[in-house]
């Protein structure tokens, strides 16, 4: 087996921590050959808050992950999400000289250098830096300005970036396993990765990642990503919420949220009872099913009307063709696409990973879109990594330029 | 008929402002002073170089030295300095009231800053004013001479006021992005001192909900030799608590908050528009408190000002050092010595702190060395002396106990559940952490 082809990518939810192992094929399809993972402890919202534990429960996902595929895992590609992470978009302008009107590489590195060039505040670092699209002299839309005539060459970049240190601590976390960190992916663009084809992309699509812990959004727009972020609400806000609500335990309270609950009110009668069953320590006893979804369905709302006002702020959301897209363990809740749908006024589903083979289950689920595309994300970076000029074309948009993060790297690399 | 009027909150105490900014440096710094706007405060620019002097926008200029350096500089020399200040001796002290609030801005190193400062700070304190001072050291590139001039000066003048507010300009270089031309770096340094000064005017003046007075400044700012620490964050926004308090450690004074934990005693305003809610302050305390050390005595204040909007403005402010003897600086007349207060955040509901019995004559036996035993008056913040007077061991564990005990009486107006240690989620100012349909009253069974 080839070695260099073996991409192993790692989520650090906060429901649990999987590790999917895949290999590229001769035809270049992504391939599953297993998947491993392990309840997630030490992380909340998304984020590790205790160090000790969450590396357990990594080293037992990566072993999970090794026995099921038979392969050793030395390095992995490393989601990350939480509320510090923030995008915006901005523009780079670099002027031809005078005595030459055709542009070429040269002009392109230099107006990517002057797109990032933008002052973040110490205490944060760049993520990602993904180009959207060139203008050459005020005409927009352009992918590739090379050899084209103009004086004037513009170019839009998405600028992902969050706290440094919340990222660091995520690496070192890995690294300390140890486990090489091929590079940190925000979670949402590792799902968008595999949910969305390229004509949804195209149509413009809203995806949303529902976790436990955090809520990872895309928007992708004209085949590019035009707006990003995170909120921290997830399925653990729920199932809090239903514990307090009911006076339950979390864990009966997790229970019943994926056994009965639904995000749909008015869907039974009244008096229509739910009855808890004994278990040791826990005495048995009724809950009203209306009273149930009234606290799935109020959260959830709320959630959603959130994010809609954040996306509201660019003009995209009335403009998005194909919709909303759902994935993510919380996804999986009922009537959730019904109430995305009524709160975006767009059409919603539930989606999984697409364009990979391999172990069914896996990537029939919707809790594995973002390992998955953690490795489908680190394919195409390989791939680029080769040969960018082929990779450009297929990945389309996404960039590998988290500088930053490297730099860390080497700085923790040449310490050890 | 009862008129309205009477029911507002008077304006806190009598105490005029008054700013000085003293030398290039200060007179820099007061130029941004006045940019920021604070019209309630006298700013009175003073140099010996007349030049720079006029281009000074405060709006009373004093010259130093008409005679001594003839409208030039000082070619810093602190000596010339303190010369040229003597020779105008009377027309500062025209300048000073007893019971004034007296800031001194400054650059130290030079001739003007490190001369007149101590000497003018000397002159107000007989005066009876409370002075603190805002300085700035050189850059460490400027030369061990200057370092030295101002380390010298530095001294007589921690000496001379009730406060130091030290900058280093070294360190205000970290706070501003590499990339950030020159004039902008030295503005955002201006700005932290100038809004560093403005806190500390609005926290004795702005009339608050927990009002905070010229008492308890003192009370957070007397130790011998003492290095202030302070820090000043606003935040805008949906997460404005959090990202204020954040700002506010990140201060260069405050070392990222680890500064904090050395102190005994915090000073804390929260100040913030009319949208300020009481959640968004009890959890901006509470992830202070993470900071803080746990038996430190925490001053807190908070007011609400329409002029600052949606923003929330937090500062922090304490002094490292021995504590001073007592005696050794008795409040003085001009001060208005309040009861003290209690440092719960919920007594926010009420809108004025009533007064309570106890006179300050009583208040001032409290501070005698004597163990007390008596449970309701410790409650009632003895730990504001605490520092101040050395007790026999047995009374601050006494103390802990009781202050244990007042945990579990804590009023809770949120429920967090399992999130109760997490950071907090916050936008459009809510937690989002507390279960909607609490957050919405909605009645579960």
């Amino acid at each position: 087996m080839a070695k260099e082809n073996i991409l192993v990518g790692l989520e650090i939810g906060t429901w649990k921590i999987c590790a999917v192992v895949a290999e590229t094929r001769s035809d270049g399809m992504l391939q599953i050959l297993g998947v491993g993972h392990a309840p997630s402890r030490g992380v909340r919202k998304g984020e590790i808050v205790d160090f000790d534990t969450a590396q357990k429960c990594i080293r037992e996902a990566l072993a999970d992950a090794e026995e099921k595929s038979n392969v050793e895992i030395g390095s992995a590609w490393v989601g990350v999400t939480g509320a510090h992470i923030q995008s915006f978009n901005n523009r780079g302008t670099v002027l031809l000289p005078e005595d030459r009107d055709e542009i070429d590489d040269q002009d392109i590195e230099d107006v990517k250098v002057s797109a990032r060039e933008v002052s973040l505040s110490p205490e944060n670092h760049f993520l990602h830096n993904i180009i959207q699209h060139y203008s050459v002299d005020g005409k927009e839309g352009i992918v590739d300005p090379s050899g084209m005539i103009g004086s004037k060459l513009e170019a839009d970049y998405h600028i992902v970036y969050g706290v440094g240190n919340r990222l660091k601590n995520t690496i070192r976390c890995v690294k300390e396993i140890p486990l090489e960190v091929e590079d940190v992916v925000l979670n949402g663009l590792a799902s968008a990765f595999v949910v969305l084809t390229p004509e949804s992309k195209q149509h413009g699509t809203l995806m949303i990642d529902i976790g436990a812990g955090t809520i990872d959004w895309v928007v992708f727009y004209q085949g590019v990503v035009v707006q990003s972020g995170v909120l921290a609400v997830g399925g653990d806000h729920i199932t809090n919420d239903i514990a307090m609500g009911l006076r339950l335990p979390t864990n009966r309270a997790e229970r019943l949220k994926t056994e009965e609950g639904s995000a749909l009110l008015g869907n039974s009668l009244p008096g229509d009872t739910i009855v808890l069953q004994d278990e040791t320590g826990f005495a048995g006893r009724e809950v009203e099913r209306e009273l149930l979804n009234t606290i799935i369905h109020m959260r959830l709302r709320e959630a959603f009307e959130l994010l809609k006002r954040q996306l509201e702020q660019e003009p995209y959301l009335e403009r998005l063709g194909g919709g909303v897209l759902l994935t993510g363990g919380t996804s999986q809740l009922r009537g959730i696409e019904h109430l995305a749908s009524d709160v975006f006024g767009l059409p919603t589903k539930r989606v999984h990973a697409m364009d990979v083979s391999g172990v069914t289950s896996a990537f029939m689920n919707p809790q594995y879109s973002t390992a998955i595309g953690l490795a489908k994300y680190g394919q195409a970076v390989m791939r680029e990594r080769v040969n960018p000029t082929i990779a450009d074309r297929i990945t389309g948009s996404v960039e590998n330029m988290s500088l930053a993060i490297k730099r860390f790297l080497t700085r923790k690399r040449s310490k050890s | 008929m009862i008129s309205l009027e009477s029911l507002r909150p008077k304006p806190r105490g009598s105490f005029s402002t008054l700013v000085l900014g003293i030398g290039g440096a200060g007179c820099n710094l007061l130029d941004r002073v006045v940019l920021d706007g604070f019209d309630k405060m006298q700013l009175v620019g003073i140099n010996t170089d007349i030049q720079t002097l006029s281009a000074c926008v405060a709006g009373r200029k004093l010259q130093l030295g008409r005679n001594v350096t003839r409208g030039l500089g000082t070619g810093g020399d602190p000596d010339l300095g303190m010369e040229a200040t003597e020779e105008m001796r009377e027309e500062l002290d025209a300048l000073l009231e007893p019971g004034q609030l007296l800031f001194l801005c400054a650059g130290l190193g030079g001739g003007t800053g490190s001369g007149a400062t101590p000497m003018i700070a000397r002159m107000a304190r007989e005066k009876g004013a409370l002075v603190m001072a805002f300085v700035l050291l050189p850059f460490s590139f400027e030369g061990r001479r200057r370092l030295s001039q101002a380390e010298r000066a530095l001294e007589l003048i921690s000496a001379e006021c009730d406060a130091v507010v030290c900058f280093e300009n070294d360190r205000m270089v970290e706070t501003v992005s590499a990339r950030a031309g020159i004039h902008e770096a030295f503005a955002a340094a201006n700005a932290i001192i100038s809004g560093s000064i403005r806190a500390v005017h609005d926290l004795a003046s702005r009339p608050g909900l927990i009002a905070i007075g010229l008492d308890d400044l003192w009370q957070a700012l007397r130790r011998q030799n003492s290095r202030c620490i302070f820090g000043h964050g606003v935040g805008e926004g949906d997460n404005a608590g959090h990202d204020a308090l954040a700002r506010a450690l990140k201060s260069p004074l405050l070392g990222n908050g680890t500064a904090l934990r050395e102190t005994t005693t915090v000073l804390v305003n929260v100040s913030g528009g009319p949208q300020l809610t009481l959640s968004q302050v009890q959890i901006l305390m509470d992830e202070l408190s993470r900071h803080i050390h746990p038996d430190a005595h925490i001053l807190f204040g908070s007011s609400v000002d329409k002029m600052l909007g949606t923003s929330v403005h937090v500062t922090i402010l304490s002094a490292l050092g021995e504590p001073m003897e007592q005696g050794a600086r008795q409040p003085r007349a001009a001060e208005k010595v309040e009861p003290p207060r209690r440092k719960e955040p919920t007594v926010a509901s009420q809108p004025e702190q009533t007064e309570e019995p106890e006179q300050p004559e009583e208040f001032h036996e409290s501070l005698l060395p004597e163990p007390r035993e008596e449970v309701p008056v410790a409650t009632l913040d003895d730990s504001e002396d605490a520092p101040s007077v050395p007790k026999p061991e047995a009374v601050p564990a006494q103390k802990a106990v009781n202050e244990a005990k007042q945990e579990d009486f804590k009023f809770e107006p949120i429920k967090r559940g399992r999130f109760e240690k997490s950071e907090p989620t916050i936008v459009e100012g809510q937690d989002l952490d507390v279960p909607t349909f609490l957050r919405k009253n909605v009645r579960m069974k």
